[in-house]
């Protein structure tokens, strides 16, 4: 594991030391290779052993002696991490099912352990509770919910084990309430503890570690969860209409042969997309249609059912305006006769 | 027949002699290990006291004793005390200040802050406490008949 170099060859770091009192004094410095450890610590269950030796001379030789040897046993300390690896808030919209929100649980304890999750969606501080659906183990560890590949969480029938270090991703499925509106936020939290136990740091369960010493509750409290966010993107949509008058006479006074311009503003305002809005209005009484007189977007349409958005049925028009992403209006007009 | 009979006895002879040294030894070496544990006193305040554990927790600060004795009637010179670190614990000083160490398992020794580590990214850095694999007590004077004395390092639990 470890390796020397040679006492007298010159380490890269000295080369550009000048001073030759520096030099000799790297030039006869050891060198040994680092070695990683366990974040977690030294492993549960490791004996440390210790023994002393001494060498000295008698007249007769030299002589080695060793000491008695002392042996103490490291515990299990039981921790765990709990984060939410989703970048920011997780988008849903109302009434939407199958929200994803991703966790990881880490075992910073020193010993293998095993980990009970509970998922909570009714926590404070936020504008909706989320329904909880299932959690679900990252079973084929790719960091991607699988719908039907990764395994269902069962409470007490398949806590993750973890080793010293490990984690696991584990996702909380969701759906949310019809009621929400546009810019609500709702959190799911994931809780993590240890099934050897928890509580305050300190707190010793005997004999229950692994590797037959104590499990000591480590400064984590054996128990770790964290929030993920739903943030609700809906689209609402306004629409207005207003009509302009103009008589044959120059005017806008409404008599027969006058000429109704109707215009229908659809505003889309929140977040996201409005999908497949279509406009239609059913032509009043009294009125006649003018023929091709419908234009979207200020592009004139014709009355039959074609490749346009829009026709005129004899006695409503009706425009498809498609998918309309917020922030946006779609104007609609078309004339009448009055009568 | 004979010569096995022969080697057999040389065997037991050899043993014999293996037994005696050791009986003969005027040197007494013992290795003791306590921990230290905060506790708080009746009036609330803290203080650090020393057990002798059988069971520890990573982080635990760990007090090393080597006791020597000369139980002999000759002077012992020359007398080297070495004490390679259990793996799982990292050195943490010794309380004369006299010792060498070695990082790279009792090759090389020398002053801990002569000693460089090669980092796994090529870099070189001076070696530090956890790197310390084994100590050394070089005792310059002879021991004396009945002479004794301890030697102590702390070490912290990986």
């Amino acid at each position: 594991m470890m390796t020397n170099q040679n006492a007298f060859q010159r380490p890269e770091s000295a080369r550009f030391i000048r001073s030759g009192l520096s030099y000799v004094a790297l030039a006869f410095a050891s060198l040994a290779v680092a070695t990683p450890a366990f974040a977690a610590g030294t492993l549960a269950g490791t004996d440390i052993d210790n023994v002393a030796e001494a060498t000295y001379d008698t007249p007769s030789g030299p002589v080695t002696i060793q000491s008695n040897m002392v042996r103490i046993k490291v515990d299990e300390l039981l921790d765990v991490t709990v984060v939410t690896t989703d970048p920011g808030d997780i988008t849903t919209a109302p009434g939407a099912t199958g929200n994803v929100q991703t966790f990881r649980v880490t075992n910073t304890g020193n010993g293998e352990e095993a980990f009970r999750l509970t998922g909570n969606t009714v926590v404070g501080g936020d504008d909706f509770d989320p329904a909880l659906t299932q959690i679900v183990l990252d079973t084929n560890g790719n960091g991607i919910y699988d719908a039907g590949v990764d395994t269902v969480y069962v409470a007490g029938s398949n806590d993750p084990v973890l080793q010293p270090d490990q984690s696991r991703i584990v996702f909380v499925i969701t759906s949310t309430p019809v009621t929400v509106i546009n810019g609500n936020r709702g959190t799911s939290n994931l809780l993590a503890v240890a099934v050897t136990g928890s509580g305050a740091p300190g707190t010793s369960f005997a004999g229950a570690g692994q590797g037959g010493g104590n499990a000591v509750v480590g400064t984590t409290g054996a128990d770790a969860d964290a929030n993920s966010f739903l943030a609700v993107q809906a689209a609402s949509l306004a629409l207005v209409k207003s009509a302009t008058i103009v008589d044959p006479f120059g005017g806008n006074r409404p008599v027969p042969g006058a000429i109704i311009t109707y215009s229908l503003v659809a505003t889309i305002s929140g977040a996201g997309t409005l999908n497949n809005l279509v406009i239609t209005d059913p032509i009043p009484a009294n009125v006649t249609y003018q023929t091709g007189s419908l234009t979207h977007e200020a592009a004139t349409l014709t009355d039959a059912v074609d490749a346009d958005v829009g026709n005129f049925n004899g006695t409503r028009i009706s425009v498809a305006a498609g998918n309309v992403p917020a922030g946006q209006t779609r104007t609609v007009t078309f004339r009448t006769i009055i009568q | 027949v004979i010569k096995r009979h022969f080697t057999k006895f040389a065997a037991v002879a050899l043993a014999l002699i293996g037994v005696s040294a050791q009986a003969a030894t005027p040197l007494q070496l013992s290795s003791d290990v306590f921990v230290e544990k905060q506790v708080t006193r009746k009036d609330g305040s803290r203080t650090v006291v020393l057990e002798k554990p059988n069971l520890v927790l990573p982080g635990d600060n760990l007090v090393f004793v080597v006791k020597y004795r000369n139980t002999g009637t000759a002077t012992a010179s020359n007398f080297v005390v070495t004490n390679p670190l259990p793996s799982a614990v990292a050195f943490n000083g010794t309380s004369d200040g006299l010792e060498i160490v070695s990082i790279d398992g009792g090759a090389n020794w020398g002053i801990l802050g002569a000693m460089r580590v090669k980092q796994a990214d090529g870099t070189v850095r001076a070696a530090e406490h956890r790197d310390v694999t084994h100590i050394k007590w070089n005792l310059n004077q002879p021991l004396t008949a009945g002479a004794e004395g301890k030697l102590i390092f702390r070490g912290v639990v990986k």
